[in-house]
């Protein structure tokens, strides 16, 4: 390497600092200021305190939102991916014709503005005059969740060996046998991995439960409600804790992912 | 492979119907309803093309503009902050490639509620930046133009969206071919000249994918411009939930909502078109 690519790529090593810096600062903040023993969160912090922790521990509201929230996602999560999966499979076998004009279909609600996704089904829930609740909420995110399952799990497809069905095929085994005693187990990291996406997606999500909700509330759409009336340290304690949940639920997520790296061809 | 048509389909079926029934079919719904009027709170079907001429009102038409001019600005800075990281990922970082592109892709995992609200923590008066910016003794009042502005909006969205442009690009310069690098360096090109003549161009499927990933949500965004621009920097998402939730204005509000899908598609169709590398394979 000559001295001039030395000081490029020393100049791109420091500019990549900067900007992960840039991405991850913010929400240090939020996690400092959850235990900053004031009632406004203003530099320079104050003492530490768990204070704001038990006040969300106390709360029954928060407390039910954290429940209604589990339950969507996790609704979510069994939709999504029972769904994307199916569909991955199912691009992976048709043709060329189909599968390019098949996946970018399937993708679209991935390319809509979430507020347009739940508007549109509010609208539509008001025409029909249904009535809204948490229900109608996992209808919203799962159809916004199964694109991302899609795309995971058709990924991790296209690195499976397609003799391996041939050879279950004519030893025998039918379609189904196929799908349950083969490919699902090959599939396994993707379809696990996809799984926690789609839970964080969903438990994770505000806009579209805004607009498709009843009178339930889960935990993104209360902190949303909260911040209306300003910014409060629950608020902080809340997001501390979705962040870790959250976070510790994609890091599985990778690692399963890449785990599935024993079947490659 | 020995799996005919007749096993695709029923593989196929649940995804399919369930978009046609809560995608495609409600966004049908609300094409039809922006013909509509409301009256007395009701939605009355007829056919007028009122809720579209409203839009040519100054004030729609401001907020219209002003949408896609941040969403522009927000993918042009994405783009440009985010492309010498992508690169250096791909070309340069070896060792700690992964764990760089964990620390990159771990916001992706927090919601986009929880970013937008970190920069009301970070930007506003007694916040991270001002109390930094007084310390140093850049300014000894703090600087209130950070916050409620068209610059928390923008570098909020470019905060929360950034990942999606590095990722799609760090992706196309990973699997670019070390050879055509070799060869143009042969033929006696400076790494400056190899860099605009071979590996920017071939770059191009992974900007402009990065570039759509960040204007969809960037121009659709309604959380961070109503928490970090306050009533002064209105974007169209923030009209579009006025008419679904205080007014009740569904068939004005679809007309809005149309309009900015039609805007987005008509910038995603450029993008894609951008995006196609010619003359190669």
């Amino acid at each position: 390497m000559t001295r001039e690519q030395g000081i490029g790529t020393l100049a791109l090593a420091v500019w990549t600092a900067l900007v992960v810096l840039f991405l991850l600062l913010p929400l240090f903040v939020i996690v400092a200021f959850s235990f900053n023993d004031s009632d406004f969160p203003s530099f320079p912090m104050r003492g530490l305190t768990l204070k704001w922790y038990w006040r969300f521990l106390e709360s029954d509201e928060l407390l039910a939102a954290l429940w209604n929230s589990t339950l969507v996602a996790f609704a979510t999560m069994v939709l999504a991916t029972t769904f994307g999966t199916l569909a991955a499979i199912g691009l992976a076998r048709s043709g060329a014709r189909t599968q390019k004009f098949m996946r970018p279909l399937l993708s679209t609600p991935m390319m809509t503005p979430r507020l347009v996704v739940g508007i549109a089904l509010l609208n539509m829930f008001n025409l029909l005059s249904m009535q809204l609740s948490l229900l109608t909420v996992i209808v919203g995110h799962t159809v916004v969740a199964v694109p991302y399952v899609i795309l995971v799990v058709s990924a991790r497809l296209v690195g499976l060996d397609p003799r391996i069905e041939e050879a279950a095929a004519d030893l025998g085994a039918t379609r189904t046998r196929v799908l349950i005693d083969i490919l699902l187990p090959l599939l396994r990291p993707a379809v696990l991995g996809s799984a926690l996406i789609a839970f964080t997606l969903s438990f994770d999500e505000v806009v579209v439960t805004f607009f498709t909700t009843g009178t339930e509330n889960t935990l993104p759409t209360t902190i949303w409600a909260m911040l209306r009336y300003g910014i409060t340290p629950e608020i902080n304690a809340v997001s501390t804790l979705t962040m870790i949940a959250t976070v510790a639920l994609a890091l599985g997520a990778e690692v399963m992912i890449r785990s599935g790296g024993v079947h490659r061809r | 492979m020995r799996t005919g048509r007749s096993s695709i389909v029923p593989l196929l079926t649940p995804a399919t119907a369930w978009f046609g029934l809560f995608f495609a079919l409600p966004i049908a719904a609300m094409l039809v309803v922006s013909f509509w009027v409301v009256a007395n709170y009701q939605l009355v079907p007829t056919f007028t093309l009122t809720n579209y001429t409203k839009l040519a009102q100054p004030l729609y038409l401001s907020i219209i503009v002003r949408t896609f001019a941040i969403a522009t600005i927000v993918t042009i800075l994405a783009a440009l902050v985010g492309y010498p990281v992508a690169y250096y990922l791909a070309r340069r970082l070896k060792r700690l490639r992964v764990f760089v592109l964990t620390l990159i892709v771990l916001p992706l995992w927090t919601s986009y509620l929880v970013r937008s609200f970190a920069w009301m923590l970070v930007l506003g008066t007694s916040g991270a930046f001002n109390w930094f910016l007084q310390g140093i003794g850049v300014t000894d009042q703090p600087v209130r133009w950070f916050l409620y502005t068209e610059f928390a909006v923008i570098i909020a969205l470019v905060h929360i969206y950034l990942p999606f442009f590095i990722l799609p690009v760090f992706a196309v310069l990973d699997k670019l071919d070390d050879r055509l690098l070799e060869a143009s360096s042969d033929l006696g090109a400076s790494p400056w000249t190899s860099f605009w003549t071979v590996t920017l161009p071939l770059s191009r499927p992974g900007i402009s994918t990065g570039c759509l990933l960040v204007f969809i949500p960037a121009a659709g965004s309604y959380v961070s411009p109503e928490l970090l621009g306050g009533p002064s920097v209105l974007m169209i998402g923030s009209v579009i939930a006025q008419q679904f939730g205080l007014v009740f204005e569904y068939a004005f509000g679809s007309a809005l909502a149309l309009t900015l899908m039609t805007g987005i598609l008509i910038v995603a169709l450029g993008l894609l078109r951008i995006g196609k590398v010619q003359g190669l394979k």
